[in-house]
């Protein structure tokens, strides 16, 4: 976690406002415009039907303007933060202004083993280690489950994706599904891990991830998880998608208005379906295509920053995209994409920044890479720290009593601070002949260490069996459903 | 005389200038022009130098894109003069593609389907979340030469092979051409489910698709 709030008296950030208040109401203007003028389309009757009866007009059957009031209205009832617990029930992430968490992504149809160093298919077993690691990283503040084993039936590698995670590790998840029925069986899991259904609404400790084909274009799947979930008071983020230069205008800030007239949408059908229901706005309102190679990368730097200026404007949590890189292995561009997007994405003050550890952009994930980021963050954490200047961290008396000649080494205020300077952990600071001696390892075989001495050491805490039971009878019931 | 405006139409589409592709198409016509020269030696020429431009990493998408446009546009001029002779330009062939039914991911399919109207294939382009029946039938009513499935998702590459057996089922399999492809399709996968070729992006795409007619 990075507390970005530099001066706890004086409320300065050094978060960095990448357009400005007066440039943020004009894209947010341009959004209304685009909503009023030339309306998305909806596949889903509910949500339609929601809209129309809130005064929206529709035409061509799905194709619903939304006048301005509407999203004023949904502004006044969305809870401006939302706090996400860990397991156990204890709060562990307030999204919230000032606040920035770190997490992996989901869903990699790769992973570079960090034993041999080959990219092959993942398995069950690689979520799995890749959660325990997760548990045992201090500065993974949630998790989303890295990796798509290919060792179970398709249609439920969700299902088995959320049992591996429910039970490797008690920090918030971010939860993907496939389907609508998907996210249906995960909150139901969700609430048998929190003793109820009630519980579950007063302590969420996981948020659902909703892909949104555009901005204009709101698929049946996306829309039946957002209302589903509102009608449930249960977090979600609505992450409409148009790639700049395809499916958006290449311009940052009509790619920006675009999207974000897309998460207006979802805010105002969570709201129109229950006044208060939580909702993370997106950040991520990303990528451009790259036009010679085609692939829509994910540590873009024009457009970053942008959106988090807009989310910062409404006051509303938002949900980033950092940490990962467009490079096939666990390598200088790596680590370079990996720092320089997460630094931004904090500086932006994004909440909840995912992908931690993702390659090959989203296509890859890496356990070695994902320490790497681990460390970076705790980088930035320390960077962007509040910096103490009371007389005591001034030490005027010791500067005078040790004098112009003086050494600080053996001083009780030297024994007593030192330990608060950040020390890292993968990253190497020996001198040569140390580091020689310590095998001479690059920081991806010292990362790659580190996975290991973490799988070999640390036990999360298990799910009671009874849980786990029920769990697992859930997963059991959609395999058979899908056989 | 006619080498130097047919030189002008090569430059028109080299340097990305629609209108004046069209302007000087007609003015080739107008000066008694064949149409089939106009295409070989004017149209066709330009878009194999944009090809070979964007294979180089000196052109971008966007300049094969409205370099396909003009040629696009000038043919709608030479379409009629052609028929009044009795000729047609050269298809590459006939391509159906889209996303399979449950995958709404639509822009590595959509670029596959530009690219290959700019190498000259007549594309039909139905979508996303396409239904198998839809595929079978828009095959059957155009007689299409390749069909091309995309699929992003491992939840939904199982579809390309549901497609394939419906092709069989339809009694037109060995009619069409079947290549497949999206992030998690591999050539083992198009061997599984026996498609006939995978490729792993749009350039490839294109690859594969003149060899398949070839
Ligand atoms: C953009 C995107 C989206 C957008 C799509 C927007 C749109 N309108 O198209 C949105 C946000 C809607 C989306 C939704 C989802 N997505 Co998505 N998405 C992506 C992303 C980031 C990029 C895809 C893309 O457009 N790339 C750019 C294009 C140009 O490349 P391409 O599609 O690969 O196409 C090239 C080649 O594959 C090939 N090709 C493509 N089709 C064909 C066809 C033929 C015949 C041939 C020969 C070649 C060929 O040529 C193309 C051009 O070179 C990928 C990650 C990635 N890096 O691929 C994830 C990814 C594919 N998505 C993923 C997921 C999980 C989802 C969701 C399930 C999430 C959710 N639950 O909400 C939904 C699924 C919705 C559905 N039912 O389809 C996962 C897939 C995991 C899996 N299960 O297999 C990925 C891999 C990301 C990840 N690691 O989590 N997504």
């Amino acid at each position: 976690m990075t507390q970005i709030r530099i001066n706890d008296v004086a409320y300065g950030g050094v978060q960095y406002a990448r357009i400005s208040p007066d440039q943020c109401q004009k894209i947010h203007n341009a959004s209304l415009e685009i909503l009023a003028r030339t309306g998305a389309r909806l596949y889903d009757q509910e949500a339609i039907d929601l809209l129309k009866k809130a005064g929206a007009s529709v035409s061509e059957g799905n194709r619903v303007r939304i006048p301005a009031g509407l999203v004023e209205k949904a502004f006044s009832t969305v809870p401006k933060r939302v706090t996400l617990y860990d397991q156990n029930g204890e709060a562990a992430m307030f999204l919230e202004e000032g606040r920035c968490y770190y997490g992996t992504g989901s869903d990699c149809l790769h992973i570079v083993d960090h034993r041999t160093g080959e990219r092959r298919d993942p398995v069950l077993q690689d979520v799995v280690e890749g959660m325990r690691v997760c548990d045992a990283l201090q500065n993974i503040d949630f998790v989303m489950s890295m990796f798509l084993p290919t060792d179970v039936h398709e249609m439920v590698s969700d299902r088995y994706q959320m049992e591996a995670m429910l039970h490797n590790t008690t920090k918030p998840i971010v939860y993907v599904t496939n389907e609508f029925s998907g996210c249906v069986d995960a909150v139901e899991m969700a609430e048998v891990v929190a003793g109820g259904a009630e519980e579950l609404k007063l302590r969420p400790f996981a948020a659902c991830y909703i892909n949104v084909t555009t901005g204009l274009q709101h698929n049946e799947e996306a829309l039946q998880k957002l209302l589903f979930l509102a009608e449930k008071g249960l977090p979600a983020l609505y992450i409409p998608v148009s790639i700049a230069g395809i499916s958006g205008p290449i311009t940052p800030a009509g790619s920006v208005a675009l999207v974000n007239a897309g998460v207006l949408v979802g805010l105002v059908l969570s709201q129109l379906k229950r006044e208060g229901a939580p909702f993370i706005t997106s950040a991520m309102s990303g990528g451009s295509l790259d036009m010679k190679t085609m692939v829509s990368p994910y540590s873009e730097p024009d457009q970053r920053g942008v959106p988090h200026a807009l989310a910062h404007h409404y006051n509303l949590p938002m949900f980033g995209l950092g940490g990962c890189s467009d490079s096939k292995l666990v390598d200088q561009q790596a680590a370079a994409e990996a720092a320089l997007t997460m630094m931004a994405e904090t500086l932006g003050g994004a909440n909840l920044i995912h992908d931690l550890g993702y390659l090959e952009s989203g296509l890859c994930g890496s356990l070695a890479q994902l320490v790497t980021c681990n460390e970076i963050a705790g980088w930035i954490e320390y960077n962007l720290a509040p910096v103490d200047v009371t007389d005591e961290a001034l030490a005027l008396d010791l500067i005078d009593r040790e004098g112009p000649d003086g050494q600080f080494l053996d001083s009780d205020h030297t024994m007593t601070n030192f330990r608060k300077r950040w020390y890292p952990e993968v990253f190497d600071r020996g001198n040569y002949d140390q580091w020689q001696a310590e095998g001479g390892l690059s920081l991806g075989e010292r990362a790659a260490a580190r996975v290991e001495k973490i799988l070999a050491e640390h036990q999360p805490q298990p799910l009671p069996e009874d849980v786990a039971k029920k769990i697992k009878a859930i997963v059991e019931r959609a395999e058979k459903s899908f056989k | 005389m006619s080498g130097e405006l047919l030189n002008k139409i090569t430059l028109s589409i080299v340097e990305g200038r629609p209108d004046e592709a069209v302007d000087l198409t007609r003015q080739a016509l107008a000066d008694g022009l064949e149409p089939l020269t106009i295409i070989d030696e004017g149209l066709t020429a330009g878009m194999n130098i944009v090809g070979d431009k964007f294979q180089t990493g000196e052109y971008y998408l966007p300049h094969l894109i409205i370099a396909a446009s003009g040629m696009q546009q000038a043919m709608e001029l030479l379409e009629p003069e052609l028929k009044a002779r009795q000729q047609a330009a050269e298809s590459a062939g006939v391509v159906v593609i889209g996303s399979v039914a449950g995958d709404i991911h639509e822009i590595g399919k959509s670029l596959v389907g530009t690219m290959m109207s700019a190498s000259g294939f007549q594309v039909y382009d139905l979508g996303v979340d396409v239904s198998t029946e839809a595929f079978v039938a828009k095959v059957k009513e155009t007689g299409a030469d390749i069909l091309g499935l995309s699929a992003l998702l491992t939840t939904t590459m199982t579809v390309q092979r549901q497609v394939v057996r419906e092709l069989e089922e339809a009694g037109i399999r060995d009619q069409v051409k079947v290549m497949i492809g999206g992030a998690p399709i591999s050539q083992e996968w198009a061997e599984t489910i026996a498609a006939d070729g995978y490729a792993e992006d749009a350039v490839g795409a294109v690859e594969l698709a003149k060899q398949m007619v070839a």
